[in-house]
């Protein structure tokens, strides 16, 4: 099959669901309760049936889980009137959680100061929550009833919504939770997802507060898309999702003296960054991955494929070699692995201007031993533009691929997953495409694999879609 | 100048346990390592104790070869007026600095020490130009470009510089270094 032929299914099945048919991915309609709606009083007589689920927490525990992946019943949350599938209603009642820590401590300043005003202009009324500690949020949103919002707004930086979407998933109802849109507002270290979502949408790359206007800005315009998750497994059987990012090497190290955790988000490199290139170190592993065309040749042509079970399809039990189809790199040296689902790994780290990847696939970075310290340090202060691809390293390597198995060989492995730490000695994932939906700025297909330098807004003024260059 | 005459006895460590930085008592491994370094008829305790290593000595330590900023290191700690030789106590006294007792902020008062190449008290953008150097290399196809240099001291004095008067004094300094979760494995040595 033809690459274009791919993106041309992968467009049908991303935007235009019923007529699709055979994708086993594409989120169905997001179950909104919408005042004064036509559509919402349509969605809320089918939302009987999940109110009752929600309602009854204890029956629902009892209720056979389906393992998170396997193909939902499509039928039954179909928007069958169409069209505001793809955007939140308006009026709409969103519930923020935000992370008072996050942003040096103003981040509720930030809030009041610079997304407050532009909700109530746009009639997005909110419920703030704020969170507490690590895995309040995750906690709030297993519990939470969800039908009393339209959207969960995140403002913090990716670690919240990474805590938000495992919450998600974690529910007993995950696969109707896991269609609750979802927004970032970026105030915290570790803002790629939304600087993504920024780039994405055709902005110029910013920071800090200009991030987090544009942000807002895309959130009262509603539009939503859909996102791809990474389901992971580790090898002592834990299961988790991530919505950016696993790391392991160089940006993953765990400083076992000070017990300090070098967080995704500080990759920007400065001072303290410096000196993690002083004490560069190897890590000894074995990888393995299935690249994106090593797939689409062997999908063969569709449409009339079977729907497939995304949970399945790709990976084997950790304790079973690879799938014969799948590339092998040798057990070696690495300074650093990255599997990474969009274009930036922090609001000034550009990390994968190849483009964006089609549904389904995600960006396989790694960095062999061998690479010098100016080599690294170019690298890096490269990425804040995107140009690092041309120091043409020798020591990089990057492929597209859509799953991957990681295992350090010496020792127990330490991996960022979204900015968050994770141990384990092995780990391995696939790609969900479509999985959830977050607010986002396009509603076009995703650039093509090849990159388009298109001209940048310099303005934070959003054109309307038919004026866009 | 028996045998036994070139170990430091435990009586003697202990009164050097006093005069090091950081209180800790020295090991007869370093006393060990220092005498390594003396020419062979010159390794007993006595003169050991009064004896000055040169700094291209002390930089063959294999401990310290690898290290980016060994040369910087040694002369902190050299108390030679022309700064290009160590005692033993100056040794102990950067062993020390280096070891796992020493507390972060002697560390990184030291590191500051280490860091400011021109000794004038604060961390201009020469300093961190130099800093960067000793990590990189030097050689043409090594060291950054003026560009790239200009891009990282930015971002170093963006971060670190909070009264924004170009340069790193020891406070500000202390703040960044302090948060970094490298600075304990990048200033360490362990004989």
């Amino acid at each position: 099959m033809s690459a274009s032929a791919l993106a041309d299914d992968l467009a049908l099945s991303v935007y235009d669901p019923a007529t699709a048919g055979n994708d086993a991915g594409a989120p169905t309609a997001p179950a909104t309760g919408g005042e004064g709606e036509p559509h919402g009083r349509h969605r809320e007589a089918r939302l009987g049936s999940t109110d009752k689920e929600l309602k009854s927490g204890a029956a629902a525990a009892d209720s056979v889980r389906t393992a998170p992946g396997t193909p939902r019943q499509r039928g039954e949350v179909m928007d069958a009137a169409g069209g505001s599938r793809n955007t939140l209603p308006r009026p709409c009642h969103v519930l923020v959680l935000l992370n008072p820590r996050g942003g040096k401590g103003k981040a509720l300043q930030l809030f009041w100061s610079h997304v407050q005003p532009l909700l109530a202009q746009a009639d997005v009324s909110f419920t703030l929550m704020l969170t507490e500690r690590r895995n309040h949020a995750r906690e709030l949103v297993r519990a939470e009833d969800l039908r009393r919002w339209d959207a969960l707004v995140v403002m913090s930086g990716d670690g919240l919504i990474h805590e938000v979407v495992n919450g998600l998933m974690e529910r007993p109802d995950w696969e109707t939770a896991i269609q609750k849109p979802l927004c970032s507002l970026p105030a915290g270290s570790g803002n790629a997802v939304a600087a993504s979502l920024n780039y994405y949408a055709g902005y110029e790359q910013v920071t800090k507060e200009d991030l987090l206007t544009n942000c807002t800005q895309l959130l009262c315009r509603r539009l939503l898309a859909p996102m791809d998750l990474l389901s992971l497994q580790t090898a002592c059987g834990q299961r988790l999702f991530s919505v950016l990012s696993l790391a392991w090497g160089f940006i993953a190290d765990v400083d076992l003296e000070s017990e300090k955790f070098r967080r995704l988000g500080e990759m920007r490199f400065t001072l303290g960054a410096c000196l993690r290139l002083v004490a560069l170190r190897t890590y000894r592993g074995s990888l393995a991955y299935l690249p994106a065309e090593t797939l689409a040749s062997r999908r063969g042509p569709s449409p009339a494929r079977a729907p497939q079970d995304p949970a399945d399809t790709h990976v084997v039990p950790l304790e079973q070699p690879v799938p014969p189809h799948w590339t092998v790199v040798p057990e070696q040296d690495f300074v650093l692995v990255l599997v990474l689902l969009h274009s930036h790994l922090a609001s000034d780290l550009f990390t994968a201007p190849m483009g964006r990847c089609s549904a389904g696939t995600m960006h396989l970075f790694y960095v062999r031993a061998g690479v010098s310290r100016a080599m690294l340090l170019r690298l890096f202060l490269a990425m804040e533009k995107g140009r690092h691809m041309e120091c043409h390293c020798p020591h990089l390597v990057y492929v597209p691929v859509v799953a991957f198995r990681l295992e350090p060989k010496d020792g127990k492995g330490v991996f960022t997953v979204d900015g968050e730490l994770l141990i384990s000695e092995a780990v391995q994932g696939q790609v969900l495409p479509n999985y959830f939906w977050m607010v986002s700025g396009y509603r076009e297909p995703p650039p093509s694999l090849k990159p388009q330098p298109s001209p940048r807004r310099k303005s934070q003024q959003m054109l309307p879609p038919s004026e866009r260059p | 100048m028996g045998g036994s005459g070139s170990r430091l006895s435990k009586e003697l460590l202990a009164e050097y346990q006093g005069s090091t930085l950081t209180g800790s008592l020295p090991s007869a491994r370093a006393h060990r390592r220092f005498c390594e370094l003396l020419p062979q008829e010159h390794r007993s305790v006595e003169e050991s104790l009064q004896a000055r290593v040169s700094l291209e000595q002390i930089l063959s330590l294999p401990e310290l070869k690898a290290n980016p900023f060994k040369e910087r290191i040694c002369k902190v700690f050299s108390t030679s007026p022309s700064r290009d030789s160590l005692s033993f106590e100056d040794f102990l006294d950067l062993l020390s600095v280096f070891s796992d007792t020493a507390t972060p902020d002697i560390k990184s008062h030291y590191a500051f020490r280490i860091f400011d190449f021109d000794d004038d008290g604060t961390l201009n953008r020469e300093d961190l130009s130099q800093l960067v150097n000793c990590l990189t290399g030097e050689s043409e196809d090594t060291r950054l470009s003026a560009s790239e240099m200009k891009q990282l001291i930015d971002n170093i004095l963006e971060e670190s510089d909070i009264d924004r008067d170009g340069t790193i004094n020891l406070s500000e300094f202390q703040h960044v270094i302090s948060r970094s979760p490298d600075f304990a494995s990048s200033f360490k040595i362990v004989l």
